[in-house]
């Protein structure tokens, strides 16, 4: 927990379970909340929003690892797997179901198709969650590994895409994906979704995390053991982890495939599991603060870092044609960074910073 | 004919696997960057071998310099996490891998490269009725070799059981005056060059190119089969493997068209897994709150 700045006292409960307990506190997210859903789509242009967007994939992807491994306990490499399912069922309960005209119209195929996407892959998480009620640590890490190479390598890449005979790729025709009368058709209207979408997911993940189920989850997570013997079901609670983490990465692959002219397996490789891990180590793992800061952290330094080598690239040309390796390596390398100089991630550093300007000037 | 060929293919895994199982072995840490060591090793004595030099000295230039890489990596990257939670240095391993792979594909491209001159006679040997493509065979000798050198390393050497002693309790062997610094850069070293071992011989099968290392991955489930901390475990996990991917291979493929074969190992693990969930001979540890 973080310190009280001096002067503020709690008189009720409802004040001590406040998510903003403070006036600063609430200007703060008052302000936030005016940067991104009012000044954001005003004033930035395509590029500024293709890169926002980037990140709120990120975090809608990160939020499940996140759940799994900093509050869950239970290491998994093989997210993007639930990610592509969500994309995939999203996908083709639009292009392959015969919806009624007036759905149609109305523009609920999307909506809804998120809401399946999201059950179907918070279902297929289940079943690969289940080998948690036996094994843990590396086995249980090969045994979402499995889930990744399962899914995205052989059910999806050799049967789904061959549904409907379109080969690979699925493409969606433009105007498909339209929730009521709102078209998403450009960045600014993908913007405004992820928003709402980001939104959504992390106020209940937020809120979930603080319930009874939350606690459990910690307690999970803490030891296992004890957790056990306090009496808590924790195979129950670990398969409603994998399920929620599943769901909402099946909202978020829903969600990505309206930034994709073309859903492909090459989308969800394992490398993007490992980069969601990457994500919240970060940020800082067991924070949902942490999320965010890794979320931006990293997508950020890619852009940075291309922009470094797209002008590095009139002098060495070599440069440029590599520019993917450089960048893997440079996620790499922030990797290990990160363990060895920042073990706890960005939300730490956060979190001393808040406390140091909480009691400034009079830290003792 | 298919066990004789999933025998070989397994000799092979079993190699990998052996990498796999030896760093595990000394740290108590899965080493994910393991496809990305084999691939280096590969690509090391690969230019060695390009540049004129027999095999046999390419090799050992290989193994030299994946001793002086184990070191390297050990001390910059894994020297400081000593003591750390086991997350912490696996995902240590990812970032390694993640690394390595970017450095891989930068100094040696992505296009597949082959050994030529071809190191192993192209026509296979004819044993009885039997026909084994010569690859194969002077792998799963290979396996068999390191197999016999590291079991006795591990039984009767003071390293190797300095090395299982820090697996078992880091602290207790710590106190025991067992360096921990020179276990994990030994493990690292050794790790580096079995893995260049393997990736010579599998860059002799089909040409070497990025996603040898990903076969690194493939021999995961054999790992976990054997029991993540078996030697003997590693092999005839392996060797396993290399089984049952030839008979799904054969006789799957007809009901299941497609990559059956990659996937067949990781559904057999996680099936494996519900019900031994220490794989056949790993340590079962006894947890106390």
């Amino acid at each position: 927990m973080s310190y009280l700045p001096c002067g503020v006292y709690h008189e009720r409960y409802s004040q001590d379970h406040a998510w903003w307990q403070t006036n600063f506190v609430r200007l703060k997210m008052i302000v936030l909340g005016l940067v991104v859903y009012v000044v954001m789509p005003l004033w930035a242009d395509a590029y500024y929003l293709s890169v926002a967007n980037m990140v709120g994939y990120t975090v809608l992807g990160a939020l499940g690892v996140q759940l799994l491994i900093g509050f869950c306990g239970q290491v998994t490499l093989g997210h993007a797997a639930f990610l592509a399912v969500g994309a995939y069922t999203s996908t083709l309960l639009i292009l392959q179901v015969p919806w009624p005209a007036f759905l149609l119209d109305a523009g609920l195929a999307y909506p809804i198709s998120i809401l399946a996407a999201a059950l179907v892959a918070g279902v297929w998480s289940l079943l690969f969650g289940l080998p948690s009620a036996r094994v843990k640590g590396f086995y249980l890490i090969l045994t979402t590994m499995a889930a990744q190479f399962i899914t995205v390598d052989f059910v999806i890449t050799q049967y789904v895409s061959q549904i409907g005979g379109r080969g690979q790729a699925f493409s969606l025709p433009p105007g498909t994906i339209k929730i009521g009368p709102w078209v998403i058709d450009n960045e600014r209207n993908v913007y405004l979704l992820m928003i709402i979408l980001v939104t959504l997911t992390t106020v209940g993940l937020a809120n979930l995390l603080r319930s009874r189920v939350g606690r459990a989850w910690i307690a999970i997570r803490d030891n296992d053991i004890a957790a056990e013997t306090m009496g808590i079901n924790i195979v129950k609670y670990k398969l409603l982890a994998f399920f929620t983490a599943g769901f909402i990465g099946g909202i978020a692959g829903a969600f990505w495939i309206s930034n994709l002219a073309a859903i492909s397996p090459e989308h969800f490789p394992w490398s993007w599991s490992l980069w969601l891990v990457g994500v919240i180590l970060i940020g800082g793992v067991g924070s949902l603060y942490g999320t965010f800061f890794g979320s931006l952290f990293m997508v950020v330094i890619m852009e940075l870092l291309t922009f470094a080598v797209m002008s590095l690239g009139g002098a060495y040309p070599e440069l440029l044609m590599r520019l993917n390796f450089v960048k893997e390596s440079a996620f790499g390398l922030a990797i290990c960074g990160f363990l060895l100089f920042e073990p706890n991630g960005l939300a730490y550093r956060w979190w001393q910073i808040k406390n140091y300007f909480n009691l400034w000037p009079f830290s003792y | 004919m298919t066990l004789v060929t999933g025998l070989m293919v397994g000799g092979i895994y079993a190699l990998i696997a052996l990498g796999w199982v030896l760093i595990y072995k000394c740290s108590g840490v899965l080493n994910l960057a393991m496809g990305e060591l084999t691939l280096i090793g590969a690509y090391i004595s690969l230019t060695f071998y390009s540049l004129g030099l027999p095999l046999l000295l390419a090799l050992a230039c290989s193994l030299i310099i994946g001793l002086v890489l184990g070191i390297l990596t050990e001390r910059i990257f894994l020297d400081r996490l000593i003591g750390k939670p086991v997350l912490t240095v696996i995902m240590m391993t990812v970032g390694l891998s993640f690394f390595f792979r970017g450095m891989v594909e930068f100094v040696w491209g992505t296009d597949t490269r082959v050994f030529t001159p071809p190191v192993f006679p192209l026509q296979p040997i004819k044993l009885g009725f039997l026909v084994i493509g010569q690859v194969y065979l002077w792998s799963f000798l290979a396996a068999i070799l390191l197999l016999l050198i590291f079991v006795a390393f591990f039984k009767y050497t003071r390293w190797g059981l300095a090395m299982q002693a820090t697996a078992d309790d880091e602290m207790a062997a710590l106190s025991l005056g067992i360096s921990a610094r020179f276990v994990y850069s030994a493990a690292w070293s050794i790790a580096f060059m079995a893995a260049g071992v393997a990736g010579t011989l599998l860059g002799n099968i089909n040409g070497l190119n990025i996603s040898v290392g990903y076969l690194g991955l493939l021999v995961l489930p054999a790992v976990v089969l054997g029991g993540l901390n078996s030697v003997p475990g590693a092999i005839v996990g392996g060797i396993l493997i290399g089984i049952l991917q030839n008979f799904s291979g054969t006789y799957l493929d007809r009901y299941f068209p497609g990559g059956v074969r990659e996937i067949v190992p990781f559904v057999f693990m996680t099936i494996f897994l519900l019900f031994k969930p220490h794989g056949l001979w790993g340590w079962e540890r006894i947890e106390r709150v």
